[in-house]
C-alpha cells in the first residue's frame, strides 16, 4: 500500500510546488493570444486582399511564422536580437514571440471563419449599399468570430502546452520549475507527472467552453 | 402485360424459405414494426410498397439481421432463431451467407476494382480459392454485362452499372434469398431501368427475391405477391392484380392513388 | 553582408548534421508512433469499455501533456526506473509517445469518415467484422488520414528542436553552440531557421499537392 502512497503523496507535494509557476504560464499564455488574436486582423484583411502585394506578404509572413519551430523564434527574439539590437526580459521576449506566431495561427482561422460565412451575406451587404468597412464591422465580422470561436479555444490550448518553450529562455513557469524539481530529486517521473496533470487541468475549463460554443453554433447555424 | 404471361416461378413448396413470425422491433419509445408475420416460398417475388416510415426497410433489414428486432423467430434456409437473445457471431455469420442484399447507395467498396469488390468477399467469407472466385466474378459480370469493366474502380462507373455491380457481388457468395432495399431510388429514371431488366432475369431464373421499391410498374409486372406497410404493419397483401388494381382498404386506395397520379 | 554569407557557410556543415539529427528523430518518432496510434485509434473506436476507456485516458494525456514535459519525463525518468539509454533513444522515444497519440485522433477520424454504407454492406456480406476492419475500413481510413499525417509529421520536425533541453545534438543545438562561441547569435539562428523552412515549406507544398490527388481518387 505504502508502495501507491508514497509516491502519489510525492506527486501532491511537487503539485502544490508546482502551482507556483501557473500565473505565469497562464500570463504569457493569455498576453501572447491577446496579442495575435489582434494582430491577426490586419493580417487576414491583408491576406484577404484583392491587391496582391499585402496578400502575398501576409501570405510569406504566414509561412514562414509557422514554418520555423517556436522555439527557434524565441531564441532568435531574446539570443538573436536581443544581444544586438534590443535587450528584452525574457518575458517580454516570449510575450512578443508567441504573440507573432499566435497571429499566424490566428488569421488562418479567422480565413476559415470567413470562408465559412455564406456568401449571400456580402451580397446582402453590398445590395443594401453598406460601405467595405461597415460590411465588414457590422455584418462579416461578428460572423467570423462567432463560428471562430472553436477553433480559437482549442488554439489556446496549444498555444498553453507550447508556451513551454518560455523555460528556455529563462522565463520561470510550470516548466522551468518542474525542470529544477526534477534535478534536484535526482530524477523520477514524479515531477512531470504532476506537471503533466497541471496542464491537462488547466485545458479542461477551455475545453468544455470550445464545447458549449461548438454546440451553440451548430444550433444557430443548421438549417 | 397479362397475368397469364408471367412464367410459373414460385413453387407450391411446403416450406417457406423465409419466415418471420412475429418479429417487433423498437426505438426508444417508436414502434417500429408491430408484431409482423411473413412467410416467403423458394422462388417468390415478394415486393414490399407503402408510404416512407412505413417500415418496409426495416423489415426488410431484419430478414439479414442488420435490424434488431426485441422478440420474434427467424428462419432463412435452414437457418432457425428465436430472437429474444443476441445472436452469437456465427449464428450472424450463418445468416448472412444465405442472404444476399442490395443497397439504395450501392455502397461499393471504391478503394477496390469492380472485380475485386466481387471476389474478396467470395475467398474470405465462402474461403473460395482466387481461381474459383475469379471464375465467378467473370461469370457474374458477364451476366449483368458489364465484364469489360472489370479492372475500373466504382468511382467512374454510372449509378446503374455500380447497382449492377452491387447485384454481382451479392449474387457471387449463391445465396438462397435476394434482398433489395429500394435498389433504383437513387438512381436517374434511364440508368434504373438497367438495374430492373437484371432484377427481372433474376427473377425468371427463379431467384427468391424481396423488394422493398417504389417501382409500382415493377411491382405489378415482376412480383408475384405484393406487401402493403404502413405504420409499421403489413395492411395488405396479395398478387398485384388484387393488391394494386383492386386494394381493398381505403388507406391503401389512397396511396396508389397518389402514386398514379403523379406518373 | 559578405561577411555574414561567408560566415553562414562555415556554419553550413555543423548545422547541416545538426538538420540530419533533427529528420532522423522527426522518421524514428513517426515510425514507431504511427502502428501505436493505429491500435490506439482502433482500441478508442472499439465497443468493448475495458479496450476504450485506457486507450483515451493515454490519448488525453498524450496530448495534454506538453511536450516539452514528455521529453524530460522520459529523460529523467527512465534512469530511475532503472533503464539507462542514450540521450537520443530517450528523446526518440518520448516523441514517438507524443506522436502516437496525437495520430490516433487523426486515424480516428480517418476511419470514422468511411461511410457507414460500406460497413452495413461488408456485414451484410457475411464478412466478419475483422475482414471488414482489414479489407474496407483501415484502408480507407488511413488514406484519408494521409494528408493529415503529413500535416502533423511537420509539427513534430518543428518540436525536435526542443530536445536540445535533452542534451541531443539536433540543429537548434549546434546553433546555439556556434552563437555561444561567436556572439553572432543572430545571423547563425537565423540561418537555422532557413533551414528549418527549407523542410517545413517543401513539405506543406507537398501535403497540399497530396490532399488534391487523394482527394480525386477516392470520389
Amino acid at each position: 500500500m505504502t508502495e501507491i502512497l508514497t509516491p502519489l503523496m510525492n506527486i501532491g507535494q511537487y503539485f502544490i510546488a508546482l502551482l507556483k509557476g501557473v500565473p505565469i504560464s497562464l500570463a504569457v499564455t493569455v498576453s501572447a493570444f491577446l496579442v495575435g488574436a489582434i494582430l491577426g486582423i490586419p493580417l487576414v484583411l491583408m491576406r484577404r486582399s484583392q491587391y496582391w502585394l499585402p496578400r502575398t506578404l501576409a501570405r510569406v509572413y504566414i509561412d514562414v511564422i509557422r514554418g520555423i519551430p517556436p522555439v527557434v523564434w524565441l531564441f532568435i527574439i531574446f539570443f538573436g536580437v536581443g544581444s544586438s539590437i534590443i535587450a528584452f526580459t525574457p518575458t517580454q521576449a516570449a510575450i512578443l514571440g508567441m504573440g507573432m506566431i499566435s497571429a499566424g495561427y490566428l488569421a488562418e482561422i479567422y480565413r476559415g471563419g470567413f470562408l465559412a460565412i455564406p456568401p449571400g451575406q456580402t451580397l446582402a451587404s453590398v445590395a443594401l449599399g453598406l460601405t467595405r468597412i461597415d460590411s465588414l464591422r457590422f455584418v462579416l465580422a461578428p460572423q467570423v468570430l462567432r463560428v471562430s470561436l472553436p477553433a480559437m479555444a482549442t488554439y489556446f490550448i496549444s498555444l498553453l502546452k507550447d508556451t513551454t518553450v518560455a523555460s528556455t529562455i529563462g522565463v520561470r513557469d510550470v516548466m522551468m520549475l518542474v525542470t529544477q524539481q526534477a534535478q534536484a530529486a535526482g530524477g523520477g517521473f514524479g515531477p512531470f507527472i504532476a506537471a503533466a496533470v497541471i496542464y491537462i487541468l488547466l485545458s479542461i475549463p477551455v475545453a468544455a467552453f470550445a464545447r458549449v460554443m461548438d454546440a451553440k453554433l451548430r444550433q444557430r447555424v443548421s438549417r | 402485360m397479362n397475368a397469364d404471361q408471367k412464367p410459373a416461378r414460385a413453387s407450391a413448396a411446403a416450406e417457406p424459405i423465409v419466415s418471420l413470425k412475429n418479429i417487433d422491433i423498437r426505438y426508444g419509445n417508436f414502434h417500429a414494426i408491430k408484431n409482423v408475420s411473413l412467410d416467403v416460398y423458394r422462388g417468390e417475388v415478394v415486393a414490399m410498397v407503402g408510404p416512407s416510415g412505413a417500415g418496409k426497410s426495416t423489415l426488410l433489414r431484419a430478414i439479414n439481421m442488420l435490424e434488431t428486432p426485441v422478440s420474434g423467430t427467424l428462419k432463412v434456409g435452414n437457418f432457425s432463431f428465436t430472437l429474444d437473445h443476441e445472436l452469437s457471431q456465427k449464428e450472424l455469420l450463418l445468416l448472412r451467407r444465405s442472404t444476399g442484399m442490395v443497397f439504395q447507395q450501392f455502397n461499393l467498396f471504391p478503394h477496390m476494382t469492380v472485380e475485386k469488390n466481387i471476389s474478396l468477399p467470395q475467398m474470405r467469407v465462402l474461403g473460395r480459392s482466387k481461381e474459383e472466385a475469379d471464375k465467378v466474378t467473370a461469370r457474374l459480370l458477364e451476366r449483368v454485362q458489364l465484364a469489360d469493366k472489370a479492372k475500373s474502380y466504382p468511382a467512374r462507373l454510372s449509378g446503374g452499372q455500380q447497382q449492377r455491380i452491387a447485384i454481382a457481388r451479392a449474387l457471387a457468395l449463391d445465396p438462397q434469398v435476394m434482398l433489395f432495399d429500394e435498389p433504383t431510388s437513387a438512381l436517374d429514371p434511364e440508368l434504373g431501368l438497367e438495374v430492373l431488366a437484371v432484377m427481372r432475369e433474376l427473377a425468371n431464373d427463379g431467384m427468391t427475391m424481396i423488394v422493398v421499391t417504389h417501382e409500382i410498374a415493377f411491382a405489378a409486372e415482376v412480383a408475384d405477391r405484393v406487401i402493403v406497410m404502413a405504420d409499421g404493419e403489413i395492411i395488405e397483401q396479395g398478387t398485384p392484380e388484387e393488391v394494386i388494381r383492386n386494394p381493398r382498404l381505403p388507406r391503401t386506395q389512397k396511396f396508389f392513388r397518389a402514386i398514379l397520379d403523379r406518373h | 553582408m559578405i561577411e555574414l554569407l561567408s560566415n553562414w557557410i562555415d556554419w553550413l556543415p555543423q548545422l547541416w548534421r545538426g538538420l540530419k539529427v533533427s529528420l532522423q528523430l522527426t522518421g524514428l518518432a513517426m515510425l514507431f508512433g504511427l502502428p501505436l496510434g493505429l491500435l490506439l485509434a482502433l482500441m478508442t473506436s472499439s465497443k468493448a469499455p475495458w479496450l476504450r476507456w485506457p486507450a483515451i485516458v493515454l490519448v488525453e494525456i498524450g496530448r495534454g501533456a506538453p511536450a516539452l514535459v514528455v521529453l524530460q519525463m522520459v529523460y529523467y525518468g527512465l534512469p530511475s526506473a532503472g533503464i539507462n539509454v542514450s540521450a537520443f533513444v530517450s528523446g526518440s522515444t518520448a516523441l514517438a509517445l507524443t506522436a502516437a497519440a496525437y495520430t490516433s485522433e487523426i486515424l480516428r477520424a480517418g476511419i470514422n469518415a468511411v461511410p457507414k454504407g460500406e460497413v452495413e454492406a461488408g456485414t451484410a456480406l457475411g464478412m466478419t467484422k475483422a475482414d471488414i476492419l482489414r479489407f474496407v475500413v483501415i484502408p480507407q481510413g488511413v488514406m484519408y488520414a494521409v494528408p493529415a499525417l503529413m500535416g502533423f509529421a511537420i509539427l513534430l520536425f518543428q518540436t525536435t528542436a526542443l530536445t536540445f533541453t535533452i542534451a541531443i545534438p539536433e540543429l537548434l543545438a549546434r546553433a546555439y553552440r556556434i552563437g555561444a562561441a561567436t556572439y553572432l547569435y543572430l545571423d547563425v539562428l537565423v540561418l537555422a531557421g532557413l533551414l528549418y523552412l527549407a523542410v517545413t515549406i517543401p513539405f506543406g507544398w507537398l501535403v497540399q499537392y497530396t490532399e488534391r490527388r487523394l482527394g480525386s481518387h477516392l470520389k
